[in-house]
């Protein structure tokens, strides 16, 4: 089901009622959760869209960071208007994505982890240490215009929803071929005359403007952020979505997403015990099973569909 | 096939090392080796365990960068040039170990050729069909490229090669593993792409008599130099090439 088209008309109408759920919920709790669960989808999808090409950046968190700090900036202290404020956070989060990819991935592996960890601490250091953006205090007073602020969440509901089937577009398309290539053996594109590096940048660059769009919505959607909104600990969680969820297919990171999103505002009360949690659910799911939900959902599929015969 | 051929296809040099050399600290890999590859011939580039010939290939593919010396291709100096930049002059390589992407399909493998210029997807089609149907691999164009039979999958390597329509084919050695029956067809493929698509190759190959079989002339490396050159009937009576490759006894 999930290789084919009903599978992505089957998303399709989640999406339309999630954003009319959005649009229509009158509990203000429930909808921000929505915003929130597609929030985390969007950082987990992102995450798994430059594992495409074999990297683990960790460095997500910090575009995360970078596009909620640009439409808090040009929002609170410039006074732009709201939609400039809100393109600016993925075209600043994409354009430094760049910089960064371009810098950082002629290393591989261990080596670009490591940076891309680097680089999201560097970046919230910036942050606390800059008095004019707030210091460690952050920022407060992204509010949507008013004619605007009703149905806010129903708008960012349908941002998120749009940037998870833009990514899941890519993904299938011949540059998501050439992402997987790249993983497979990069060697190969590079013999028949591509250019991996910039195969690669431009990978992240992608996955660089989707969380920093989703951090611009979520500068509106919280009203305040802070540094330490965007540790390298935003990664880590969005990791264990796209681990539990599955990296097997784009689906994957979404229900990891939403399962650990609404697990985890049980567990918000629990203190301490919250991070013991997540690492349990991580290391059970690595264990009983290693393909995730979409794993799961696929040996179901295959003794259902062997049982029939 | 071509074993009467004593000299190299009088086609212009379409590829040209001058003085090669290559170190990786102090292990001298590659010193001042010299060649030219003649448009429209199959040269065979021969060498002992540890001669030099996958670090030339590395080398005149632009996967390594020389630690001296010269290399031109179709007349431009293409020294310390990337492997994109050789790539695109028309020099195109295939690899002895991981050759393919073996978690693709086939036809994904072929695609890849495909991408460094712009085409329909319809033509891109098309032109993994011609070289899927070159390549005898026409009925598994679905089929995971790491769960093909060990045959197909050195066809795969050279099919993703050739989606890239290369001028210069570089294969490092395509024939290993291969049975008898296998080795002939993909001989018969080296000839029908010189003599029907024009393609200059250079072959790097441990089956002695399938480069004696296919090449119009071979060159012998030997701890990363020039030991002997000539047509494989000549470097086949060549004494150094006896002693140092062939073996006393044979």
């Amino acid at each position: 089901m999930w290789n084919r088209l009903p599978g992505v008309w089957i998303c399709v109408a989640i999406a339309i009622a999630s954003v009319l759920f959005a649009l229509l919920a009158t509990n203000a709790y429930y909808t921000s959760l929505v915003v929130w669960v597609l929030t985390n989808a969007v950082l987990a999808s992102a995450l798994r869209f430059v594992l495409q090409i074999g990297e683990l950046n960790i460095a997500t968190a910090a575009f995360f960071g970078i596009g909620a700090y640009t439409t808090a900036i040009t929002a609170v202290l410039l006074g732009w208007p709201f939609w400039l404020t809100l393109l600016l956070a993925p075209l600043v989060a994409g354009a430094l994505s760049a910089l960064f990819g371009w810098v950082t991935l002629r290393t591989k592996g261990p080596y670009f982890l490591l940076v891309s960890f680097a680089v999201t601490e560097v970046v919230r250091l910036i942050y606390t240490q800059t008095n004019a953006i707030g210091g460690n205090s952050g920022l407060v007073g992204m509010f949507p215009p008013m004619a605007i602020d009703a149905y806010y969440p129903a708008l960012a509901v349908a941002l998120l929803a749009a940037t998870l089937f833009a990514l899941y577009g890519v993904e299938r398309s011949d540059l998501g071929r050439l992402f997987k290539a790249i993983e497979n053996n990069d060697a190969i594109p590079r013999s028949v005359g591509l250019n991996v590096v910039l195969l690669k940048v431009l990978c992240v660059v992608i996955a660089g403007s989707a969380v920093g769009l989703a951090g611009g919505l979520h500068a509106y959607a919280n009203n305040v952020i802070a540094p330490s909104d965007f540790t390298f600990f935003v990664a880590i969680l969005a990791l264990a979505y796209v681990k539990i969820g599955g990296e097997g297919h784009a689906l994957g990171p979404v229900l990891g997403a939403a399962l650990l999103t609404l697990v985890g505002q049980w567990v918000a009360g629990i203190s301490a015990w919250e991070n013991i949690f997540y690492g349990a659910v991580i290391v059970v799911t690595l264990l009983v099973f290693p393909g995730g939900l979409v794993g799961l959902a696929a040996r179901a599929r295959g003794l259902v569909t062997r049982s029939a015969r | 096939m071509n074993a009467a051929v004593s000299m190299p296809a009088g086609g212009e040099v379409i590829l040209r090392a001058e003085n090669l050399e290559r170190r990786f600290g102090g292990l001298t890999a590659v010193s001042g080796f010299s060649f030219e590859l003649r448009e429209g011939e199959i040269l065979g580039l021969i060498g002992p365990n540890g001669a030099g010939k996958s670090t030339t290939f590395n080398l005149i593919s632009g996967f390594l960068r020389p630690s001296g010396g010269r290399l031109f291709v179709k007349g431009r100096d293409v020294t310390g040039a990337s492997a994109k930049t050789i790539s695109r002059l028309g020099l195109v390589r295939t690899f002895q170990h991981d050759s393919l992407l073996s978690e693709m399909s086939v036809v994904d493998n072929i695609l890849i050729g495909t991408y460094h210029q712009r085409l329909a997807h319809e033509k891109r089609m098309e032109k993994v069909r011609e070289v899927a149907s070159m390549t005898g691999l026409a009925d598994h164009l679905q089929t995971t490229a790491g769960n093909l039979p060990h045959g197909l999958q050195r066809m795969l390597s050279i099919a993703i090669a050739l989606a890239a329509e290369p001028q210069i084919l570089c294969l490092d050695e395509p024939l290993t593993g291969l049975q008898g029956a296998e080795v002939s067809s993909a001989l018969e493929l080296f000839e029908k792409l010189r003599t029907t698509h024009g393609l200059t190759i250079l072959l790097v190959e441990h089956n002695m008599r399938a480069v004696m079989r296919a090449c119009d002339r071979v060159i012998v490396l030997n701890y990363g130099r020039l030991l002997a050159e000539g047509s494989p009937e000549t470097v086949s009576r060549d004494e150094a090439v006896i002693e140092a490759y062939l073996g006393r006894g044979r």
